[in-house]
């Protein structure tokens, strides 16, 4: 069973992931895939989809309103297009909960919150390596960074201009 | 009429080290002289699965097959990247071994 | 030159923290070498053919002594006593140990330097103009931008695992002296007619596998809208660029393949919909970071000096090194010398701790404590008073770094190639080193006049023979080294990238090949001061095809 992650730590995924071939429910919540979103949308269903990383994700737009989830796949943990795919589904005003799907890495944690990400849904074999421990360690080992981000952690730029200002010299 | 098999040894990098060494008798040697020599293909099988053993068991990095000539007995690696490998060193004088023109102050 | 605050420490610090945690967990297997090598990378440590290489990063190529001090104590403690300075500004050090690593990193940090992005599919060091703050013509510094830019790109959470490594670069003159038309986003402060200062953007230019030049992609850009312009542009390429194949994955290619206009629209339509405000920095942090680049206060000093007239006239190499290795600087009385790492015989770009510690004492007695790194793999002191040029001259002489020959026959660029890479397939250093010999003398240096050969030891053009006015690129054919030659290449605003000769040639054959091209060269020259280039093109490839491939009698 895929491993959870999110900056409360680890957790039993509360969604049910739809394969391709699978009869849909008429209630629960449900991850489907993107070529079974139209036929999910009026199912009744808490709903969530998968993004694979290679679509463009403007197309989600007209239905973030009906969409509790989305999940954006990341086939290796050095393909990083999802960063920006998580980006953009924020700046479009997506407001639910945002999934990183796939083999990350736990280094990878704080620019997967920075990138707009609330949680990582991990498969197995990399779980068992990558133990909770340096999830929860990650966050916060760089303290801040010289880029705001989407985790409201505010950037080394925020926090020198406030210094100065407060030093009498801004 | 059968492929001729090339005999071939087992490389990788030393983890901590990063310099080249070769799977021998009883562990990974920086003389390729001591490397073990796989004389056919299931014999390259047998040591491949054993260089990516040194692999995960933290000891060695990158673990991968090259062809060697045996002369006298010695393996010689056949591609020239393998041979500068195999030497540890660039072909030529490098860092203090290279002699400094001073002209006086 | 920029000086840490306590933001800028702390972040260095953690990140060596952070790395030291992964090496742990690397030795311990909780990370694989999957897993490992891009963060390894990330923190500039390569695994080459002998050895671990580590990559650390000099900014804009700028250093001072306390810092050069520091890269010497390293290559005594944790390598084997010397460094190499590399095309993109930075030093290599070729043999540190894996667990040694997080310890040369804090004394990096120590300094205020580090290994950050100086590999990996990443923003790779920003790199400049050698002559910035000096040259004449400069517009504004452009390490006040490329400043701006390292800051920006530092562990960019969106941007680290891009699909390929991403190089910049920043010219404050209209003579680029930064090659920015063979980066990957190329930027060069101007003016626009109303008089304010901006940027002119150039994308999807580069060399290795398919050499190109950059394209316009912003005829003028407001200085204010930097960061939130590049970040459009970085988006677009992390969205689009492709993934399926590693040598098709540069910006170059989706530039290419996308066209330039569909590719600038897509950015101008990323700029104009974004949130720019949570990208541009705050206002001050621009004025803040200028005014470390401010102009040294450099005392007045004669243009002139009898002293220093009298001495070129008694010293004839000293001579020919100020008329080759200094440049006149835009305050009278000063002048950027280079210094030479290019002793006949020698590595180029390579220098001992000795050595390194020598410059670190000129630098801090005759250029109030700057050092540039060139991407020639030359080191600049920016602000020498022409009156201190003769005792600057003699102390390189005394630990033989004082070849009159920038931008001469013997000043050669070249990669490590086979000798040290695990990407080469060709040598390159000795090549460098025969040719050198070849041409040893100064006279005939000088003859030839100003001539750049680069020689790469494979694809990858780590050498940027793609540029060179003889480009030397040394591949395998079947086992054997085959070197093929192009001429003609330029890196300044003049890019153009180098013609093929022909068929290539062996290891033993290169040194007379590249005299057979001179010959010709100096045969077809219209008068002694029509420089290679110049010949070449006003003659073409066609004389040169004949010397070197008409059948033998």
């Amino acid at each position: 069973m895929p491993q959870l992650i999110d900056r409360l730590g680890t957790a039993k995924d509360p969604w049910v992931t739809l394969g391709a071939e699978d009869v849909l429910p008429d209630s629960g919540a449900m991850i489907v895939p993107l070529e079974r979103l139209a036929e999910a949308l009026d199912a009744g269903l808490e709903l969530g989809v998968h993004l694979p990383n290679d679509t463009d994700p403007a197309g989600l737009k007209p239905y973030f309103d009906r969409l509790s989830l989305i999940s954006v796949g990341f086939p290796s943990f050095s393909d990083g297009r999802g960063f920006s795919i998580g980006h953009c589904l924020r700046e479009f005003g997506f407001q639910g909960r945002l999934r990183a799907t796939g083999p990350v890495i736990s280094d990878q944690f704080d620019y997967l919150l920075a990138c707009g990400f609330d949680e990582v849904s991990l498969p197995d074999s990399i779980a068992e390596r990558q133990p909770l421990e340096h999830w929860a360690a990650t966050p916060g080992r760089i303290s801040l960074g010289y880029q705001r981000g989407l985790a409201g952690r505010g950037s080394i730029l925020d926090a020198r201009r406030a210094a100065s200002y407060a030093a009498g010299r801004g | 009429m059968a492929k001729e098999f090339n005999p071939v040894v087992v490389t990788a990098n030393d983890l901590v080290e990063g310099d080249s060494v070769f799977l021998g008798a009883f562990g990974w040697v920086r003389d390729i002289a001591a490397a073990r020599v796989a004389l056919s293909e299931g014999e390259a099988k047998v040591l491949e699965t054993a260089g990516n053993e040194g692999e995960n068991g933290n000891l060695v990095v990158g673990p991968y097959l090259i062809e060697v000539s045996v002369t006298n007995g010695q393996p010689v690696p056949v591609l020239r990247r393998e041979q500068i490998r195999a030497s540890g060193l660039p072909t030529m004088p490098f860092g203090l071994d290279v002699p400094v023109e001073r002209r006086a102050a | 030159m920029y000086r840490y605050d306590e933001f800028d420490h702390r972040f260095v610090n953690e990140r060596v923290a952070e790395f030291r945690d992964q090496v742990e967990r690397r030795l311990t297997g909780a990370l694989n070498e999957a897993e490992f090598k891009p963060l390894r990378l990330m923190n500039g440590l390569y695994l080459q053919l002998h050895a671990y290489m580590l990559r650390v990063a000099v900014p804009y190529g700028t250093l001072d002594s306390r810092q050069m001090r520091m890269l010497a104590h390293i290559a005594e403690t944790w390598d084997k006593g010397y460094g190499h300075f590399t095309t993109r500004q930075n030093i290599q050090f070729n043999w540190p140990r894996l667990k040694d690593v997080p310890d040369i990193l804090e004394a990096l940090a120590s300094v205020e330097m580090h290994a950050i992005q100086t590999s990996g599919n990443c923003i790779r060091n920003i790199t400049s103009d050698p002559y910035s703050g000096v040259a004449p013509e400069e517009i504004e510094d452009p390490r006040i931008t490329a400043e701006m830019l390292r800051q920006w790109s530092s562990l960019h959470p969106e941007f680290t695992y891009l699909g390929r490594k991403f190089k910049f670069a920043v010219t404050g003159s209209e003579h680029d002296r930064a090659a920015i038309k063979v980066h990957d986003i190329g930027i060069q402060i101007i003016r626009n007619e109303a008089g304010e200062v901006g940027y002119r953007v150039l994308v999807g230019g580069g060399l290795g596998r398919t050499p190109m030049i950059g394209k316009e992609l912003r005829a003028f850009l407001p200085k204010a809208d930097l960061l939130p312009y590049v970040e459009a542009a970085l988006r677009v390429y992390n969205l689009h660029g492709r993934r399926d194949n590693k040598y098709k994955a540069r910006i170059k290619i989706l530039v290419h393949e996308t066209g330039i206009d569909e590719f600038r629209a897509q950015v101008e339509h990323e700029f104009a919909t974004m949130d720019r405000a949570a990208v541009t920095a705050p206002e001050g942090e621009m004025e803040r970071i200028a005014a470390y680049f401010a102009p040294p206060e450099l005392a007045t000093k004669p243009p002139a000096p009898v002293e220093f007239e009298r001495m070129q006239k008694l010293d004839p190499d000293f001579a020919q090194w100020v008329e080759r290795n200094t440049y006149a600087h835009r305050v009278p009385g000063y002048a950027a010398a280079t210094i030479s790492l290019k002793p006949i015989g020698g590595a180029p770009g390579d220098a001992t701790a000795e050595q390194m510690r020598v410059m670190a004492d000129l630098a801090e007695t005759y250029s109030v404590d700057a050092m540039r790194v060139t991407h020639e793999q030359n080191i600049v002191l920016p602000h020498v008073a022409i009156g201190d040029l003769y005792k600057l001259y003699r102390g390189l002489a005394s630990i033989g770094l004082d070849m009159p020959n920038k931008g001469l026959v013997t000043d050669i660029i070249a990669c490590p190639g086979l000798d040290y890479c695990a990407l080469a397939t060709a040598r390159s250093i000795p090549v460098a080193q025969a040719i050198s010999n070849r041409f040893a003398d100064n006279k005939r240096q000088r003859e030839i006049g100003p001539l750049s050969i680069k020689i790469s030891g494979c694809i990858n053009a780590c050498g940027h023979h793609h540029i060179g006015h003889i480009g030397i690129l040394g591949l395998d054919k079947a086992g054997v080294e085959s070197y093929q030659i192009t001429l003609g290449g330029e890196s300044t605003e003049d890019a153009r990238l180098g013609d093929r000769t022909g068929p290539g040639f062996g290891y033993d054959e290169v040194p007379g090949v590249v005299e057979k091209i001179i010959d010709t060269y100096l045969d077809l020259r219209e008068g002694q001061r029509e420089t290679f280039f110049q010949t070449y093109r006003r003659v073409g490839m066609e004389p040169f095809k004949e010397a070197l491939y008409a059948t033998a009698d």
